[in-house]
């Protein structure tokens, strides 16, 4: 697909505010040498002279989070010339985010980090508009999407993820003028990666959910009986004596006394064992589930990620297709690569996925086995047979109380051989079809 | 305990390079040569993670392009100090970093006062052209100062680090396994016999730990087959069928992570060859008073494996998880624990004695030191670089770039136009800048200052490539050399802040000295969006 078709939607223009006399003598003179002139590797359909103008203030853009990468896109975007932005973030600032997240200083930690993140950025860099809100992605439908020539995601959640890419397929379903380009940004410590995704053309992030990496789920009766590492006896303060010895009361992680309580309880218990190594940071790294970061990481992915919405927007360069992976601990190493589609993707693949079953296994086991693939990974799956039949459905109530004798039936009771069930997931705008073989 | 404010600011960070990195990090005195806007990316990474202080050397006014590409500076810092000006917006990232500028040319003071730069612990140069460049380098290089030379040019980025050596102990390898199964001590060895499978419950049958149950099978391989260890695939195969007869039921986990474990049974323990390298080194065998304690602990691990560790490192010390009851793991962990600490008193005997033998005192290297460099012996670094001066004039890499050039993939083809923009700039004190390449339909043609322009690069590029002896020419230069005449000299915001990030995160690895740095030019196409790394 060129480029440009993709940035001819039917999306409303900004107003022109009053951006015309932010511009000082030589302002956009750096960029302007790329925009007015033609390279070797441009799109054909690339006009110079017409870049800044015409393409920068015609494109509305979409920033997903205002963290460590959302702080960095909303820089780049506004120093790259568009003129029209919007950053949505749920989360308010914390005194752990002021390694990374420069738009932030100490006397915010505790306000919408959308809304100062958009401030920041509009009293910085003159004549650009940044909208914010401050709350879920879920919060908004399909027309707020389609209001958008692009989206880049800069998120810390992997659910998040799932949803805004199913939502942005679902939405061009059918209809190529209602593809937006998503460009996701990710990182962990010092590896990284930057992808564009063009909804039901490219492979999308549901695709590549295999490649993400598992985490690690400490098995209950280790933690109960045969604690040997500090995270078995963390695990044991906020999954077993938690609720035993504050019953009722919900653990706040970002409390610092419900921290301390827990490392409290969990150094009694590692000395108890002979266990060395419990602290109070490795006790919030766990019970967090802290992810390290960092100012550079974030700021390699950020750019790559809006270099890539400069040139798709410009059509002065080829864009990314579609994967650069970045990894930074051993000296400064990217593979770049072309993501495959999958067929049998969830999301955006129409064939459906084949799963060999244990042919005594049970509708709970099934559902087990759908929450465990590193291919599916659903949260709460409903199934229902090709036929409508409801097998097991989550919610609503009176569906999941009618289906849950279901559970302890054998799968092969309700779905015959070579079968398909529709697979859907409350907390996923998606459904998939799994035929299933006894084996 | 309560958790102090700054360890809760860097926490992310912390968990990255530990409080031993913080502190470098803390004392390290940073120098820009130019608030350009990828010097000020690369320092807004660096003031966010709270080195020391940083300095800015520039005498540039801010001029309205400068105030455009750049986050640290704005429409009323035009016409103003451009170190000044960027000095006080990086400042405000962090409290904790003292920001210091001087505005004086970079350029007289590398003739004039080549001193001052000696006070940094790191020095990044932006925007310097090759022959004060080269001054710089040989001054740093003598004092043993990393230097950064970074630029970024259209969707083109390019960094080089320049200094004699850089050791590393804390390399942060994926893990660390040191379990010597092939050669067990004698006090694991004796842990391992008080194991008596046959007569346990299937409780404890399933938490006999995966090391005790391949030492027990090798040990009984060993008897069988005259003291040797499975060797061939076949015996090798063999050997896991034995593991898996043991096994009571398919649900004994201890015995899957056996079978998964095997092959470090079949994989003789021996000093790994880079660091058998370190040993052979000239700077290992020669101590003297000036000797970095890296060099020190270095040779007396190599007397240690001389002697006492008859031919093998001191050991790491430490046991992967594992299926296992509490009490037996605990005893496992400890018998590996205080194995490695009876060594570690061991190097620490020999570290004193190379530190009378070179006249300097026992507490020139603590104990955790000695400690670090004996869990990491394995995978400690040495990298040793080339000198800006053996890269550009006695020793260019002629034959590996004559190589790399003629794959028409391959990110070579960006340097050779930047050392050719260099020497464009040197003669015409301005950088190629001007549309070269148009099709049929464009605004505006070809026209013969624009032909001549091209042209004009296309000289400096085959000046280069024949003091190169390149006479193979490869077609798809002449690409890119359009494409460094539209860029014309320009710095793009996403290009200054991708730079930033992947120089900051070296000069960090350098400072804490943690994680292996690049060795020594890092090229990004941010056309292809790929980067690619050279020794030049
Ligand atoms: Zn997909």
């Amino acid at each position: 697909m060129m480029a440009a078709t993709l940035m001819q939607t039917d999306v409303p223009t900004p107003e022109d505010s009053d951006s015309s006399k932010k511009v000082w003598p030589g302002r956009w003179s750096h960029i302007n040498k790329i925009l007015d002139r033609r390279g070797p590797f441009c799109d054909k359909s690339f006009s110079p002279g017409h870049g800044e103008d015409i393409l920068l203030n015609q494109c509305r853009v979409l920033v997903i989070g205002a963290g460590g990468l959302g702080c960095e896109i909303l820089k780049n975007l506004a120093l790259s010339g568009f003129k029209d932005i919007e950053v949505i973030d749920m989360d308010t600032i914390d005194v752990s985010n002021l390694n990374r997240q420069f738009l932030f200083r100490p006397a915010d930690v505790g306000s919408p980090k959308a809304k100062v993140a958009a401030e920041f950025i509009m009293k910085r860099v003159a004549g650009v508009k940044v909208s914010y809100y401050h709350g879920k992605i879920q919060d908004k439908d399909d027309d707020y999407y389609l209001g958008f020539h692009l989206i880049i995601c800069g998120l810390d959640s992997v659910e998040a993820r799932r949803w805004i890419n199913a939502t942005l397929v679902n939405i061009a379903q059918d209809d190529p003028e209602r593809i937006r380009v998503l460009i996701d940004g990710g990182t962990e410590g010092f590896k990284g990666q930057a992808r564009v995704i063009i909804p039901t053309v490219t492979s999308c992030y549901e695709c590549s959910l295999d490649m993400l990496n598992k985490q690690t789920a400490f098995p209950i009766c280790t933690i109960a009986n045969t604690p040997r590492l500090p995270e078995h006896c963390i695990e044991w303060a906020s999954v077993i004596q938690w609720p035993k010895e504050r019953e009722g009361e919900k653990m706040d992680t970002d409390d610092p006394t419900h921290i301390q309580w827990l490392y409290d309880v969990a150094l009694k218990r590692a000395m108890e064992f002979n266990i060395t190594g419990v602290t109070y940071s490795l006790t919030q790294g766990v019970v967090k589930n802290i992810i390290p970061a960092i100012a550079s990481t974030n700021a390699i992915i950020a750019a790559a990620c809006c270099n890539e919405a400069f040139k798709i927007v410009t059509t002065s360069q080829p864009y990314l297709n579609n994967y650069m992976m970045y990894i930074g601990n051993e000296g400064v190493y990217t593979y770049t690569f072309e993501h495959q589609k999958k067929d049998d993707c969830p999301v955006c693949g129409n064939q459906s996925a084949f799963l060999d079953v244990d042919k005594e296994i049970t509708v709970e086991d099934f559902i087990e086995l759908l929450k465990e693939k590193p291919t599916i990974q659903l949260k709460k799956p409903s199934l229902t047979t090709d036929t409508n039949e409801k097998i097991y459905w989550q919610s609503p109530p009176f569906f999941e109380q009618r289906t849950r004798p279901n559970l302890e039936k054998r799968l092969s009771e309700l779905v015959k051989d070579s079968g398909t069930i529709i697979v859907t997931d409350s907390t996923l705008p998606i459904s998939l079809n799994v035929t299933v073989s006894y084996v | 305990m309560n958790i102090d404010k700054k360890t809760q600011k860097y926490d992310r960070q912390l968990r990255l390079w530990q409080a031993s990195g913080q502190a470098a990090l803390e004392n390290s005195k940073v120098c820009l040569i130019n608030g350009t806007a990828t010097g000020c990316e690369i320092l807004k990474d660096l003031v966010l993670p709270g080195i020391g202080s940083f300095t800015v050397v520039d005498k540039k006014e801010v001029d309205g392009a400068d105030a455009g590409i750049s986050f640290f500076l704005d429409e009323d810092r035009i016409g103003t100090n451009r170190a000044q000006a960027v000095t006080e917006l990086l400042q405000e990232l962090n409290e904790d970093v003292r920001g210091f500028y001087l505005a004086e040319d970079p350029i007289s003071l590398i003739e004039n006062r080549l001193d001052y730069f000696l006070q940094f612990t790191i020095v990044i140069a932006t925007d310097i052209p090759e022959k004060p460049l080269l001054k710089l380098s040989e001054a740093l290089w003598n004092a043993n100062i990393p230097l950064f030379i970074v630029r970024t040019i259209g969707f083109i980025g390019y960094f080089r680090i320049v200094q004699p050596e850089h050791t590393v102990v804390e390399t942060h390898p994926d893990s660390i396994m040191d379990l010597r199964l092939d050669v067990p001590f004698p006090a694991l060895e004796q842990y391992a016999k008080t194991f008596d499978f046959d007569s346990m419950d299937n409780m404890d049958h399933g938490h006999i730990p995966y090391v005790v149950i391949l030492l027990k099978y090798l040990d009984q391989w060993k008897k069988d087959h005259d003291g040797k260890l499975p060797c061939t695939s076949a015996e090798k195969k063999q050997f896991k069928q034995i593991i898996e007869s043991g096994r009571r039921n398919v649900d004994e986990e201890n015995f899957a992570e056996a079978l998964a474990n095997a092959w470090r049974a079949f994989t003789a323990t021996k000093v790994p060859h880079q660091v058998q390298e370190i040993f052979n080194d000239p700077a290992c065998e020669t101590l003297t008073a000036n000797s970095s304690s890296f060099w020190i602990l270095a040779r007396a691990i190599r007397d240690f494996v001389a002697n006492e560790g008859q031919g093998l490192l001191p050991l790491a010390g430490s046991v992967p998880d594992m299926k296992a009851d509490t009490s037996t793991y605990v005893s496992l962990q400890t018998i590996y624990r205080q194995k490695a600490k009876a060594e570690i008193a061991i190097v620490r005997s020999h570290v004193n004695k190379i530190l009378n033998s070179i006249g300097r005192t026992s507490d020139f290297i603590h104990d955790d030191e000695i400690d670090s460099f004996c869990k990491h012996a394995a995978f400690i670094q040495v990298i040793r670089y080339r000198s800006l001066k053996e890269e550009y004039i006695s020793d260019p890499k002629k034959a590996d770039i004559d190589r790399w050039l003629q794959d028409p993939q391959d990110n070579i083809v960006h340097y050779v136009l930047i050392r050719a923009i260099d020497k464009f700039y040197e003669a015409n004190n301005r950088y190629p800048d001007a549309a070269t390449f148009f099709i049929e339909g464009d605004p505006e043609e070809a026209t013969e200052e624009s032909k001549s322009e091209f042209e004009l690069l296309k000289t400096y590029v085959n000046i280069l490539l024949s003091e190169w002896q390149i006479t193979n020419i490869p077609d798809h230069l002449d690409d890119y050399i359009h494409e460094i005449c539209r860029a014309g000299g320009s710095e793009l915001p996403n290009m200054a802040s991708l730079l930033g990030g992947l120089v900051s995160q070296e000069v960090i690895k350098l400072i804490t000295r943690q994680y292996i740095p690049l060795n020594n030019t890092s090229i990004f196409d941010g056309i292809k969006s790929a980067s690619s790394t050279y020794i030049l």
